[in-house]
């Protein structure tokens, strides 16, 4: 029996859950109250403790790879590239936005995610459903929610738009005709669905080698960008 | 005895407070099987001082490769085949440092701990320098008076057994790591400072320029060295014919006086047996050559560790927390970070 051990801290939630073929056996998410790293380890401990299931059954990892805010993004990926070392095991990495798709699937809506990347800034990407899952349709990209009210506005399909970028700036998307808002129960990456668009991916041993597994950041940091424009200026 | 089953006493200890991702094995905190460190200072030279976001990044990628490569030079394999570690317990700085690249090694290493089930154990970085020196020379004896000198930090502490430090004196403005690559960067000698002042200075003359020494019989064990810098500057655009040599020399003379001088007091006025060396800026020349000759003038045991051992490392680490794990036992999984840790 295959049991995946998933882990999401890409957003100020931070989860990880158990699951296989039967589905998932058990998940803890903390929506509030300690930080990631504080909260992350000894809520891996009680999960497996409630759902008795030892580390050393665990065949395989799966991460949320963002983007999100990176310190709390590389405390779950340097917890999951840990674990995987430890125990020889597998990984997985899954994008955050696909995790925030992946509930909704059962809309025929097209389905927008955005999360909250601060700054005044959004990650998004679309989607839509497909068998037994959804089907991303962008790219995730970093940009403003005005533009991606633009963007939204401009379209001619009925959209689903999703996440707690999408609620931060739910005044600016109010006013879309097309645009329905789900609610705050959805808004962030769930480790429940995490471990069942893993199981799927295991099932094809769609492994990545954790040591090419890296966070999906989308921008650079701040001191690159800097150094990019003092060079563009002065040459 | 607040200690759970010690086994060998072997400990992985993990290092990733700034620049250096660092993993070492240590058995019972003085027999060092393995240290490797793994040094960014070539992604953050362009920057002239340590990006923490960069930092953080390098961390994630590159701690789990340094992890085993620990294990590799140690010649243990991390599992035996019966399913039983090879060490027994996990140990990480927690502070003080850049917050971002400390989650990194304190989440790695409690997941590690919990992975193999044995107990983890969080470690000041500030305590790890000091017992970089008694991780050398097991034999120094207490009371030892430590000046810890880096990039981050500049402090002389009192030492008075496992565990027992009193801090006689810091820096008010700026750590001496700090004005070397202040220096560095105006002089035109790149990052990090430290090293490129240290080897200009052979060529300069230390007497040629006389810099002040702040806080320089004061009667505390303080320091300040943010007004070197302005200093240095003043002085070359009066007298823009000094050459860069002499700059170097006289500035690293003017650090280096104060640092050795105020130790020199401090140890006498608490009857230290021992003195040490530690942090980054511990491997300056001129400031070993001084810190010995004290030694040589007071009749107390000197101790310089070696440069593998003065700049960030995880063997500092591992030995730290053989001691904390006897005195405090394990710590709890819910640890996190603590950027401002100070020393107690
Ligand atoms: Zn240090």
């Amino acid at each position: 029996m295959m049991l995946i051990l998933g882990i999401t801290t890409s957003t100020s939630q931070v989860g990880c859950a158990i699951g296989g073929h039967e589905g998932v056996l058990g998940s803890v998410n903390s929506a509030r109250g300690r930080r990631h790293a504080e909260t992350l380890t000894p809520a891996i401990e009680f999960l497996c403790r409630q759902t008795r299931v030892e580390l050393s059954e665990i065949s395989a990892i799966a991460v949320d790879l963002g983007p999100g805010m990176f310190t709390g993004l590389r405390v779950g990926v340097a917890a999951g590239k840990a674990l995987a070392y430890a125990r020889r095991l597998p990984m997985i990495g899954v994008t955050s936005l696909d995790l925030v798709a992946f509930p909704l699937r059962h809309s025929p809506r097209r389905i927008v995610c955005a999360l909250d990347a601060g700054r005044g800034e959004l990650y998004h990407a679309a989607y839509r459903r497909s068998p037994g899952g959804v089907e991303r349709l962008t790219e995730p990209v970093v940009a403003s929610p005005e533009e991606l009210a633009a963007d939204l506005s401009a379209r001619a399909d009925e959209m689903l738009l999703v996440g707690d970028g999408a609620l931060r700036y739910q005044s600016l998307f109010d006013s879309l005709r097309r645009v329905e808002m789900a609610d705050v129960g959805e808004a962030y990456p769930l480790a429940g669905s995490l471990v069942q668009l893993a199981h799927a991916r295991a099932l094809r041993e769609d492994w990545i080698n954790p040591a090419e597994l890296t966070p999906l950041y989308l921008r650079k940091p701040d001191a690159e960008i800097n150094w990019t424009t003092r060079d563009g200026v002065s040459s | 005895m607040t200690m759970s089953n010690p086994g060998r006493g072997r400990i992985l200890g993990i290092e990733t407070s700034c620049d250096e991702t660092a993993a070492a094995v240590v058995q019972r905190g003085t027999s060092v099987l393995s240290s490797v460190v793994s040094s960014q200072v070539d992604l953050h030279a362009r920057y002239g001082g340590v990006v923490p976001e960069i930092a953080s990044r390098a961390h994630v990628d590159v701690l789990v490769p340094v992890v085993a490569q620990a294990f590799v030079e140690a010649g243990l394999s991390e599992v035996s085949a019966g399913g039983e570690s090879a060490i027994d317990a996990v140990a990480a700085t927690y502070g003080p440092g850049l917050v971002g690249a400390l989650l990194v090694g304190v989440s790695a290493a409690k997941t590690l701990a919990l992975a193999w089930d044995v107990p983890f154990i969080a470690v000041n970085h500030l305590e790890a320098h000091l017992y970089a020196a008694l991780l050398e020379d097991p034999d120094l004896e207490f009371p030892l008076v430590v000046l810890l000198v880096s990039g981050g930090h500049t402090m002389i502490v009192l030492m008075e057994g496992h565990g027992q430090y009193q801090v006689l004196g810091s820096t008010i403005d700026d750590a001496a790591g700090e004005a070397f690559d202040k220096v560095a960067r105006y002089l035109g000698l790149g990052y990090p400072g430290g090293p490129a002042i240290d080897a200009l200075s052979v060529h300069g003359d230390l007497e040629a320029i006389r810099f002040p020494r702040p806080m320089a019989g004061d009667g505390t064990y303080d320091f300040s060295f943010s007004g070197l810098k302005t200093a240095v500057v003043n002085h070359v655009r009066k007298h823009p014919e000094v050459t860069a040599a002499d700059v170097a020399a006289g500035f690293q003379e003017a650090v280096v006086d104060v640092l050795v001088t105020k130790t020199q007091a401090a140890a006498r006025s608490v009857g230290a047996r021992g003195l040490c060396l530690g942090g980054g800026v511990a491997a300056n020349s001129r400031l070993r050559e001084r810190f010995l000759d004290v030694c040589l003038a007071d009749g107390i045991r000197g101790f310089l560790p070696s440069r593998a051992m003065c700049t960030d490392n995880a063997a500092m680490v591992a030995s730290t927390a053989w001691y904390r794990w006897q005195s405090d036992g394990p710590s709890p999984l819910d640890t996190g970070a603590h950027p401002n840790l100070g020393l107690s």
